[in-house]
């Protein structure tokens, strides 16, 4: 390694030559090796063959599920249940069990609609963008972040659905969906609440799509590995009649590119979408420039909380460690620093403009939400979302999967407080005094909101109980033996 | 490095001589304004549009001087903040297909210091003809009163240069350090780079932000936007791509990098450059259609301002021009990689960011329409020159890549490495 760094040296005049300008060029190009502290660390750890990564990640829904699977996924299914109550008794009610009123009309609801929805853009996001990126560590992840986008955009639906009051009016004939009725009521076009609805629906569907057409070769996978005709059957039935043919990877890499090019400007473009529920009206608070970018940031920051959240106690109880390595869950802390830095620059942004622009309905509103009745709840926002991720300028603390896994659940909590500091701090004080209120939540939306993670975990543990959990074949294209120039590389010998 | 403070000094001197220029003048400035100030429209005082306006409705000499002047070096600002950005997104990301162009961005964003520095003294001594916010008394003005501590000629004459300073500052730490690579090889130079990164770019975000306030933004000082700074970034970053696009492949026809360059970078680039058409595009639309959205007048007057006369056509040159154009046209991937279509796509690029730094700028002396004089092409072209001069000297005076970069392994082995032996053709 020394010869060659010394002769790239020489070569180029860097090291000492007088005679030789910078910007000759050697006959021979000549480049170091990085030194050994700088080496990137393998993305499959311990050289572990092709076959031994799929045994161990198909083996995790082929064998009888753990011990603990059963308990956890009755209290899953039972918080669902509880939900599905909960809304069955509202519809049936009125939205008068909740505690929202003038002049916060809106409070748990849209917090937790817009909660879920930030939740929802990791995975199309680790999915579509790092791809575009050609990030290879996001293989391992991208599947379980996928599954979790769709749950969470089923758990992200319920509330601006049954936040309408009379639901029956906002599915069909609907004031939500643009389909024309016998009272000639036609959607408003102009709200943002209409524009959330394609949003949303586009984005849930293309993200389904996507993942579907990543889990066809390891569908035909587990189809050829499934020891009972049902499972063989189910398989079969979705993987298409792959067979791994040149022809079906050429198609299957075109589809995915275009897929990922399509779901990029989705990922921008809900959350975007989602901040002019806000930012298109004239509340102080709510009003703001950078409001789009902003939400799409704090969406990838909660998304990436709850991939920490779901995949490091998944990592350890299935014994994934050399899949899911601490090079993955390192990088995962980098991206939270980054986006909860961008997230803290919006809310230093709002503070600074309202403070400059001199208007003195937002410089109070923000006034308020630090030092107002909600001060504990911006606090809260604060302390979770600006500076919990600045642990993770420790490599020591980012590389501790326990304390990685805490500050995740941090992010999760500061992610819905800010939400409801947002929605909440803006509408409980209006430009009029008198009608000013304090909001505080029934129990029917704390349980309806609890029960929302009922569903999320439900969902997520029938997934890693049926389907492949990580990528098989993305996980195996990043490994040195898919790589024929690779020393280790599978070609080697084989020809 | 002895030189580097002489000419540190001398450049303090200048500037403190710059800054008493701008005060002194500030006084005569300030009678002036009161004068016309009281012939100004109630509405064009209160939007600082018509401030430094004459009568017969033009800028004075010396103010149509000072606006084309600040047009060219929020221009030229631009792309060496670009660059220093692409240094920071280099050590951050730890990635290896930028390592070759990595000195190309280093070596522009060099000439911060302490090139822009100096050409930021005539703005500091036009200061009272630029900025109209200068001239007024902030008991008069609410919008002015609140932000009294930030917006007070002591705080611009300290701030301003202190921010170019500091860019400067930053930009050749970089590149200090990554010529020290170059002759040892050890991964120290590499580490403190990515703290630097790191923690530099925590104040890049809020200096650039303060920067762009301070030297464009101000010009209506009544005008708020939280997007602001994100736009003028977006708009650099976009600029800078497309300048490092064509000096790269410039360099690697011309032999420096011709070893280290392969389609890949080309093609990132590219994809980069695209990519920040469509976030350019995407922050503009959210600024603009917030604001028209909501139609609040403390918002809206300054793009109302940009509608009257010739600004409405510069405006949809820009929606047209600074995106629907370069989108359609890198859409495809071939483009990316085809300099008969990229050179051309670059010069356009210039010019759409010229037309932006104008459409925020002009309006200002020139209220009713588009009005290019002279100066405007004088300037520009002056400092990109003068700029351009001491890029390539400083590009000569190092290696044209970081030769022992610990990711230029990973970027060259994408392409066909020479046998031992084999002769170099051009």
């Amino acid at each position: 390694m020394a010869t060659t760094a010394t002769r790239a040296t020489a070569a180029h005049g860097a090291g000492g030559k007088a005679t030789k300008h910078p910007h000759d060029v050697p006959p021979v190009l000549r480049v170091a090796e990085p030194p050994a502290e700088l080496a990137r660390e393998a993305l499959v750890l311990n050289n572990r063959s092709l076959g031994w990564i799929t045994e161990a990640i198909a083996g995790i829904c082929e064998k009888p599920m753990p011990k603990w699977w059963w308990p956890v996924f009755l209290l899953s299914a039972g918080g669902m249940t509880m939900m599905f109550s909960l809304v069955a008794y509202l519809i049936a009610t009125g939205v008068g069990v909740w505690g929202l009123n003038q002049p916060a009309a809106w409070a748990w609801d849209i917090t937790n609609f817009v909660f879920w929805i930030g939740i929802g853009h990791a995975g199309t996001l680790i999915s579509a963008v790092l791809f575009l990126l050609r990030q290879k560590w996001r293989t391992s992840i991208n599947r379980a972040a996928e599954a979790m986008t769709l749950f969470a955009v089923a758990c992200a639906g319920i509330f601006p659905v049954v936040h309408t009051g009379r639901v029956w009016y906002a599915l069909y004939p609907g004031f939500l969906f643009p389909v024309p009725n016998a009272n000639a009521i036609w959607p408003q076009f102009r709200s943002p609440l209409l524009w959330d609805v394609f949003a949303v629906s586009t984005y849930g569907t293309v993200s389904l799509l996507f993942w579907y057409v990543g889990l066809i070769p390891d569908l035909a996978t587990l189809r050829d590995r499934a020891r009972t005709l049902i499972r063989k059957f189910s398989y079969g039935l979705f993987a298409l009649g792959w067979t791994g043919s040149n022809r079906h990877w050429c198609n299957y890499e075109k589809a995915y590119l275009i897929f990922a090019g399509l779901s990029t400007p989705l990922v921008l473009s809900v959350h975007s979408i989602v901040s002019f529920d806000f930012a298109v009206s004239v509340v102080p608070g709510w009003h703001t420039t950078i409001f789009p970018p902003y939400f799409v940031a704090g969406a990838i920051f909660s998304g990436f909380g709850m991939v920490l959240t779901l995949l490091i106690p998944m990592r350890a109880l299935f014994n994934l460690h050399d899949i899911i390595t601490t090079r993955h869950i390192e990088l995962m802390c980098k991206v939270l620093l980054a986006t909860g830095s961008i997230v803290g620059y919006a809310y230093g942004m709002e503070f600074f403009i309202a403070w400059y622009g001199g208007s003195p309905y937002e410089l109070y509103a923000f006034k308020n939400r630090a030092f107002g009745p909600y001060w504990w709840a911006y606090w809260s926002m604060i302390s979770c979302n600006v500076i919990s991720p600045h642990f993770f300028w420790s490599k020591y603390l980012r590389t501790s999967p326990v304390f990685v896994w805490v500050v995740s659940i941090f992010v999760n909590i500061g992610m819905w407080f800010e939400r409801f500091v947002i929605i909440v701090t803006s509408l409980h004080r209006d430009y009029l005094p008198s009608s000013w209120g304090y909001f505080t939540p029934s129990w029917v939306d704390v349980f309806t909101f609890v029960g929302s993670f009922g569903l999320f975990m439900t969902l997520f543990l029938l997934f890693i109980r049926f389907l492949p959990a990580i990528a098989i074949s993305e996980v195996k294209n990043v490994t040195p033996q898919a790589d024929p120039h690779h020393p280790l590389g599978g070609a080697k010998g084989h020809h | 490095m002895k030189s580097l403070f002489q000419n540190f000094r001398v450049l303090v001197a200048l500037l403190v001589v710059s800054g008493l220029l701008g005060w002194a003048t500030g006084g005569l400035q300030a009678a002036d304004a009161a004068t016309t100030n009281a012939v100004a429209s109630a509405d064009g005082h209160a939007h600082g549009v018509d401030g430094h306006v004459h009568a017969g409705g033009e800028p004075d000499f010396l103010a149509q001087i000072g606006y084309s002047y600040l047009t060219a070096y929020m221009f030229c600002l631009s792309l060496c903040m670009g660059a220093l950005f692409l240094v920071f997104l280099h050590h951050l990301f730890d990635a290896s297909w930028s390592a070759p162009v990595r000195r190309v961005a280093e070596q522009m964003s060099a000439v911060l210091f302490p090139w822009m520095l100096v050409l930021l003294l005539p703005i500091l001594a036009l200061q009272s003809k630029i900025y109209p916010w200068l001239s007024i008394d902030p008991a008069t003005d609410h919008s002015l009163d609140v932000k009294k501590i930030l917006f007070n000629r002591i705080a611009f004459n300290v701030l301003v240069p202190a921010l170019v300073l500091s860019w400067g500052l930053i930009a050749h730490t970089f590149r200090r350090w990554s010529i020290a690579q170059d002759k040892d090889g050890a991964a120290i130079w590499t580490k403190k780079s990515r703290v630097l990164a790191a923690v530099g770019i925590f104040y890049f975000a809020f200096s650039l932000t303060l920067g762009c306030f301070y030297l464009m933004k101000s010009l209506q000082h009544q005008f708020f936007s939280t997007m602001y700074g994100v736009y003028y970034f977006a708009g650099s970053v976009w600029t800078t791509l497309a300048t490092v696009w064509v000096v790269v492949l410039y360099f690697k026809d011309r032999g420096p990098l011709s070893q280290v360059i392969s389609k890949r970078q080309i093609q990132d680039l590219g994809v980069l450059f695209f990519a920040f058409t469509v976030f350019y595009a995407y922050i503009h639309f959210s600024q603009y259609f917030l604001i028209w959205n909501a139609a609040i007048p403390e918002e809206t007057f300054w793009y109302v301002g940009r509608e009257q006369g010739s600004w409405k056509w510069v405006g949809f040159t820009i929606l047209f021009g600074h995106f629907f154009v370069p989108f359609l046209v890198l859409l495809n991937q071939d483009v990316k990689m085809n300099p008969a279509i990229m050179v051309p796509m670059a010069a356009w690029a210039w010019l759409m960011h010229y037309v932006d730094m104008t459409f925020n700028i002009m309006p200002v002396p020139h209220p009713h329409g588009l009005h290019v004089t002279f100066w405007d092409p004088l300037f520009w072209a002056g400092m990109v020159s003068v700029l351009g001069y001491f890029f390539l000297k400083n590009f000569r005076s190092a290696a044209p890549y970081p030769l022992r970069d610990p990711r230029l392994k990973e970027a060259v082995t994408h392409h066909e490495v020479p046998a031992p032996g084999a002769t170099v053709h051009h």
